[in-house]
């Protein structure tokens, strides 16, 4: 009966493949726990892997949060998408750093904006995690006050905002 | 069936490039996901097809279901099971595929590098592309079964 001798295979091959998959993903770097946070009322959704860029604690979740401290003007918005989705659109006065880009971009910033200005990151929102990326390099830099406004431009310019150009 | 193309299915070299072609596709399609699971995860949610608790764990194992087939189609060993892996992992890819074309839902497929874009058209290529593997893997299933039982 060749079924039996095929399924002598499967249970070689699936159960080898299902436990290298564990054991690889356990010893890797950039591995990852068995459940992520795929909930975007959460926040910006993550698989959580190791080397994982979003922090809950520097979310605004709340958008009228975001609105208050850039109707203060004490914060410089950064706006970590890529420069042509900057360059057709983006929140009034936020500076370019795409978070690919970052190293051409950074030096420019700091010379313009003292470590201690609070600082407020955006991208495309909560399935898009470059404004986490960029608020790491940032903290990394040295900025101390860094946020992640998570809703980003889609939901900024939905409510009527100010934007630019 | 023509007595030719019959020699030309069942000859040796035939099946071996169909083998070579297939395992050695899902091979290279495995590794980058392999590498960047968190890449890969976030891919699995963009279909929008599976329940939450569930992407990591696709995430976690579905390349070394592609892997390990695959590199056994390529040694030649298992040759019957993992076609059928592979087979059955392309039916469930074109089914996927065919449920976000008829909706109209833009995704990243995700199949051989993460930031495949998954517009209408190269939609239409990625599917297309796995009806043509499918061929090949049920090809290699049936083509086994019947040498193998031959042979016995």
């Amino acid at each position: 009966m060749p079924y039996k001798d095929i399924l002598k295979e499967f249970l070689i091959l699936l159960p080898l493949s299902v436990a290298v998959a564990f054991m690889v993903n356990h010893f890797s770097p950039r591995g990852i726990p068995f459940f992520g946070e795929w909930d975007v009322s959460k926040g910006v959704i993550t698989a959580k892997s190791r080397n994982d860029v979003v922090v809950r604690e520097l979310e605004i979740k709340d958008f009228f949060e975001a609105k208050e401290i850039f109707d203060s003007g004490n914060a410089v918005f950064v706006d970590a998408r890529s420069p042509d989705m900057y360059e057709e659109a983006h929140i009034a006065g936020a500076v370019s750093i795409p978070a690919y880009m970052f190293n051409e971009y950074i030096i420019e910033f700091t010379a313009l904006y003292p470590v201690s200005t609070p600082v407020v990151t955006y991208c495309s929102g909560r399935e898009c995690e470059d404004g986490h990326t960029v608020a790491q390099y940032l903290i990394e830099e040295g900025y101390s006050d860094v946020r992640v406004f998570i809703d980003g431009y889609p939901l900024w310019f939905e409510r009527g905002f100010s934007v630019e150009p | 069936m023509n007595p030719e193309v019959e020699r030309l299915l069942y000859h040796r070299r035939t099946r071996l490039v169909a083998r070579w072609i297939l395992g050695g596709t899902f091979v290279y399609a495995a590794l980058h996901k392999i590498v960047d699971p968190a890449g890969f995860a976030k891919i699995i949610y963009g279909y929008s097809l599976f329940p939450e608790y569930s992407i990591n764990l696709i995430a976690i194992i579905t390349p070394f279901l592609e892997f390990f087939p695959g590199l056994a189609l390529i040694l030649g060993i298992y040759l019957r099971s993992a076609a059928t892996i592979i087979s059955s992992m392309l039916l469930s890819f074109i089914v996927i595929l065919s449920i976000n074309i008829a909706r109209g839902h833009e995704f990243d497929c995700g199949c051989f590098s993460i930031g495949e874009a998954g517009h209408a058209s190269a939609v239409v290529q990625l599917l297309v592309r796995d009806i043509f593997l499918f061929v090949f893997g049920v090809y290699v299933v049936l083509i086994e079964i019947y040498t193998q039982r031959k042979s016995v």
